[in-house]
């Protein structure tokens, strides 16, 4: 029985190719999406999951609640570490100090020609109590060997990248920033890439302590979010009894008199990669309302391909009334057609599963170019293999009852006579509703696509409030040798042909460092908000070229301390004129009053998600981490090329690190532009299955009206009326759907702008535009079908009697 | 009003020509009431769907109202079919989804009649007919009888010339048929010119001139 269905089931897809192919094409094409956007949520679900102690590790976060509202950081002040031990002796706790872009040399470490590495992931240091919270298997030494300054423990990748060997590391000196020399002592597996703690090179907590180079105090009053808590929970003890003491100690801890309150909080390591408030020591922080969106989508491309099954099927029910018909006399009862029917869209979707494991297997390779997945995911699990079952499973049976259905209670006389026609099949107004579907998903799908891109080219083309162009950013550090050479690396660079200005400071216009501090202004008492800092020497303005509201900057030979503001400042000092500012006196921290000389208008001083803060620009030079270079040449390789030179010159033990202005910024917005890319493909790829279905479904009321073109063809109606015979129905169906898709579409895209401070309004055009595009589609994919039934003639449609 | 001149009609089956209407050559004047018969297969739809212009001959010549119908451009030949022709089938052809009173209006859509017009011309059939009370019904709550009525009605609403019914009593009982018959004789009496084809010797006889078909030629 089953074989013989099997059978039927094959020649009759072998008969039917086009329909086949529209058939298993589309649902391959969904079903590799839905598997694709699979294993991405659940490889972003898979942070740090493998860690034993998953459940039980809690990081240690500040909350700063002020007037201007609550900051989060995930930094927390030095001393915390001990008094915590203190407080919660019952619990496991271990700090973790994180640099990132540290550079670290090896070989002939004496020698300014020792090889050097930039670690973007990070160099940690930590104590032996971190290895009692965050498992590690060692190959080499063990957790002990940090107790003791001037030690390190390598990954084994980084081992082998430094030594070649790294059976040969062990005993063998790196050093560190050219401050610190550590010897390896310690070799560990490498920490899997699903993991938000990327410790490849974890030096001894010590050697960070006693270091000159990092700013380590026993001050309660500097927050930096490089240092960080951890805590492993005994099974015994309620997180909420440790999470109210910790409340409860926060006086204790912070002087907490002002209108800043600080306080502590825990974060569950299983929040630590979806938590958008305090970004994370990995590559990525992802919200769970990106992974829920994804979900979605691959939820409604397995609807649209579903829908499509099913509008084609019963498409095809017609055309087969005969073999149905010929069966019920040959004894075939209802049930049998059925499971047959049934069997046949089993194997539709196992044939499109195949295809679909062979598409998410191509396109698997390209997802880490689309997303931050650095490592290729692996198709074959159990869960990949459970989870298309469960799809071959769901589709199946959503997509093939209902056609199923329909065949199965044929009349065997009506089938016989090929009378089977529109009316005896009836569900007219159950395909009408999935066809209404079918575009409302694909309208909202255009719009949340529109919407996302042009938000995106708003934000990467928006006016920052200083010129972006041929800026090149040179990163040097802070340390006291690199400091010393620094002004005359800088004269030393202007002397370039290619370069026109150069400027040291600490940062960049736009970045997502928040240096914030407590202030004073006028000789007044502390102000109730916060304001932030950058410093860049007396060239910054122009080499940015930032314009004054008032005022001016500060020269190059100012030794009495004068500062820059900008206008929201201004603004939130209640101050109306900005000329006013200027000569004013303001004092940041509980420092030396300092004079106001300039205001600047107002540039973007971190992404365009937040809003304009507050800023003051002085020029402390111990600060200055970077050198600024506008370019005057358009081969800016090249020109790079020769400031690596003057670099290799003044800092032969340092390697060289730079990076476009431009660049930059884009990096600001990863996310979102990976987002939105993701939007446009999945959309992409949810529109054409849905032109598939419509295809699907033109043919399918051909099939059902080629007797009635025929007869109306007859009564003298020309090709026109009938081309508007098949599209009447769509332009109505399409029309509904915009009906739904609008209010839908725009609710759900006017909250994701909600992430940005600076966005576009979504006007009318967009969805002016998802109606057009779907007409289109629609008037395509119905065109070519309704053109070739409105020409054939009537003589022949009306034959068969 | 129509002369047929050896018209030959033929299909290619595998390589070899087989004939559907050989050497056809005939007259009908205005006001003429033609039945054709002829055993099944003999050509008699095809000649009507020549005749109708919903077919083309592959050679001879086909004047309708003496206009070369082969040498018309497309849309003159469809402004001819409109205003002059008006066809009936055996199967009724219906559109099941339209009622009584919108299948007879259909035709009068496609030849751009006003929306008063159109009301009216209906109107005038439904009543001469005697179907005003059935004119919201939809063609399953007919008999075939009915429906063939509607058939009729559809045709000849327009006020067309020429009626082309292929075996419109087919499909009903002798009875159903004999009525058809009787009004065919009427619309026949005001003017109009029909052909129709039918298998009934009885039905035939209604015509003012039969025409034997056999193997695609006429027999006399
Ligand atoms: N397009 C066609 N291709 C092949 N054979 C055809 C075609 N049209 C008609 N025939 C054949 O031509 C013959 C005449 O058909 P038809 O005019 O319908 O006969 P009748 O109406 O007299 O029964 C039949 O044998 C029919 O099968
Ligand atoms: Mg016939």
């Amino acid at each position: 029985m089953m074989t013989n269905h099997f059978k039927i089931a094959f020649r009759s897809l072998k008969r039917h190719k086009a329909y086949s192919f529209i058939n298993i094409s589309g649902l391959a094409i969904g079903i590799a999406s839905c598997l694709i956007i699979f294993l991405v949520v659940r490889y972003e679900l898979s942070y740090d999951t493998f860690r034993p102690s998953y459940r039980n590790i809690y990081h240690v976060i500040t909350e700063d609640k002020g007037p201007d509202g609550t900051d989060y950081t995930p930094g927390i002040p030095f001393p915390a570490l001990e008094a915590l031990r203190t407080d919660f002796p019952q619990v496991k706790l271990t700090g973790l100090y994180y640099a990132y872009g540290t550079q670290v040399s090896v070989g002939d470490i004496q020698n300014s020609a020792a090889k050097k590495f930039i670690e973007e992931t990070g160099v940690f240091f930590c104590e032996p109590e971190y290895f009692d919270i965050f498992n590690a298997t060692w190959l080499a030494g063990n957790a002990s060997v940090l107790k003791d300054p001037g030690q390190v423990v390598l990954a084994k990748t980084m081992a082998q990248k430094y030594f070649g060997d790294w059976k040969t590391a062990i005993g063998k000196m790196i050093r560190l920033e050219n401050a610190m020399d550590l010897k390896v002592a310690g070799i560990i597996e490498d920490v899997p890439f699903n993991s938000d703690f990327p410790t490849s090179v974890i030096g001894s907590f010590e050697t960070f302590k006693n270091s000159r180079y990092y700013s380590y105090t026993t001050d309660w009053g500097s927050t930096t979010s490089a240092f960080q808590v951890f805590m492993k929970m005994p099974e015994n003890l309620p997180v909420e009894n440790v999470q109210t003491q910790l409340k409860g100690l926060a006086d204790k801890y912070y002087s907490n008199t002002g209108p800043h309150k600080i306080s502590n909080s825990l974060q569950p390591l299983s929040e630590i990669h979806f938590d958008t408030r305090v970004p994370g020591l990995g590559d990525h922080v992802t919200s769970r309302s990106t992974l829920m969106t994804l979900s979605m989508i691959g939820l409604l491309i397995i609807v649209m391909a579903c829908i499509n099954f099913i509008n084609l099927s019963t498409a095809q029910a017609v055309t087969r009334s005969k073999e149905i018909g010929v069966k019920k006399v040959l004894g075939s009862n209802r049930k049998q057609l059925f499971f047959q029917a049934l069997g046949e869209t089993n194997l539709i979707v196992l044939l499109s599963a195949s295809l679909a494991l062979v598409i998410a297997w191509l396109a698997l390779p390209f997802i880490k170019h689309i997303i931050s997945i650095h490592e290729e995911l692996s198709l074959f699990s159990v869960q990949s293999v459970v989870f298309v079952l469960f799809i071959v499973i769901m589709v199946t049976a959503l997509s093939g009852s209902y056609p199923a259905l329909i065949l199965s209670g044929f009349k065997p006389a009506a089938a016989l006579k090929n009378r089977i026609s529109s009316a005896t099949i009836g569900g007219i107004s159950l395909r009408r509703g999935l066809v209404v579907v079918q575009f409302a998903i694909s309208q909202i799908l255009i719009v949340g696509t529109i919407v996302a891109v042009s938000q995106m080219e708003y934000v990467r083309t928006a006016d920052l409030g200083f010129n972006k162009e041929a800026l090149l950013i040179v990163a040097s550090t802070t340390d006291s040798v690199a400091q010393a050479r620094h002004e005359t690396f800088k004269q030393a660079l202007l002397q370039l042909p290619e370069v026109s200005m150069a400027s040291l400071s600490s940062d960049i216009p736009s970045s997502e460092n928040n240096a914030g501090t407590n202030f004073a202004f006028d000789h007044r008492d502390d102000e109730d908000f916060t304001l932030y800092t950058k410093q860049g020497d007396a060239d910054y303005f122009k080499t940015f070229g930032l314009e004054f509201a008032a005022g001016g900057p500060y020269t190059a030979t100012d030794t009495t301390g004068s500062v820059v503001v900008n206008e929201t400042l201004i603004r939130k000092l209640n101050i109306k004129d900005p000329q006013a500012a200027v000569g004013k006196q303001i004092r940041t921290g509980g420092g030396k009053w300092k004079t106001i000389v300039g205001v600047v208008k107002d540039f973007k001083t971190n992404s365009l998600r937040e809003e304009v803060k507050p800023l003051l620009i002085a020029a402390r030079k111990s600060r200055f981490c970077m050198v600024s270079l506008k370019l005057k040449s358009t081969n800016l390789a090249k020109s790079q090329q020769a400031i690596e030179k003057v670099w290799d010159k003044f800092y032969p033990e340092y390697a060289y690190r730079s990076v476009f202005m431009d660049d930059n910024i884009e990096d600001f917005y990863r996310q979102e532009r990976q987002m939105a890319l993701l939007y446009k493909i999945f959309s992409g790829l949810a529109i054409f299955i849905s032109c598939l279905g419509l295809y699907g479904l033109v043919s399918f009321m051909t099939v059902q009206k080629t007797k009635e073109v025929g007869v109306r063809k007859v009564l003298g109606a020309g090709v026109g009326n009938i081309l508007l015979l098949f599209s009447k129905e769509f332009t109505v169906l399409i029309g509904v759907a915009f009906v739904i898709a609008v209010p839908v579409s725009w609710y759900v895209m006017s909250h994701w702008l909600n992430n940005f401070a600076y966005k576009i309004t979504i006007s009318w055009t967009v969805f002016a535009i998802a109606m057009a595009i779907s007409l289109i589609i629609a008037w395509i994919s119905v065109g070519y079908k309704a053109l070739r039934a409105a020409l054939v003639n009537p003589v022949k449609s009306l034959r068969t009697e | 009003m129509i002369a047929l001149n050896h018209i030959y009609k033929y299909v290619n089956q595998g390589g070899t020509r087989v004939f559907l209407l050989r050497d056809i050559s005939l007259n009908i004047a205005q006001g003429e009431f033609i039945s054709i018969m002829g055993p099944s297969g003999s050509g008699k739809t095809t000649l009507l769907n020549v005749m109708g212009m919903l077919d083309e001959a592959d050679e001879g010549e086909y004047l309708f109202l003496d206009q070369p119908v082969k040498a018309l451009k497309e849309k003159q030949r469809s402004a001819l079919y409109k205003q002059h022709i008006g066809f009936v089938f055996q199967a009724y052809h219906l559109i099941d989804e339209l009622t009584v009173y919108e299948n007879i209006e259909t035709p009068l859509l496609y030849k751009d009649y006003k929306s008063s017009e159109r009301s009216a011309m209906v109107c005038e059939m439904l009543d001469k007919f005697n179907m005003v009370a059935k004119k919201d019904l939809f063609p399953h709550q007919l008999s075939g009888g009915q429906q063939q009525l509607v058939g009729i009605a559809r045709a000849i609403v327009s006020k067309p010339t020429l009626l082309l019914a292929d075996e419109p009593t087919g499909n009903l009982n002798s009875q159903q048929g004999q009525e058809i018959m009787e009004l065919f004789k009427k619309l026949n009496s005001e003017g109009l010119t029909i052909i129709q084809v039918t298998h009934s010797e009885k039905n035939a006889a209604y015509g003012s001139r039969i025409i034997n078909l056999s193997d695609g030629r006429i027999e006399n």
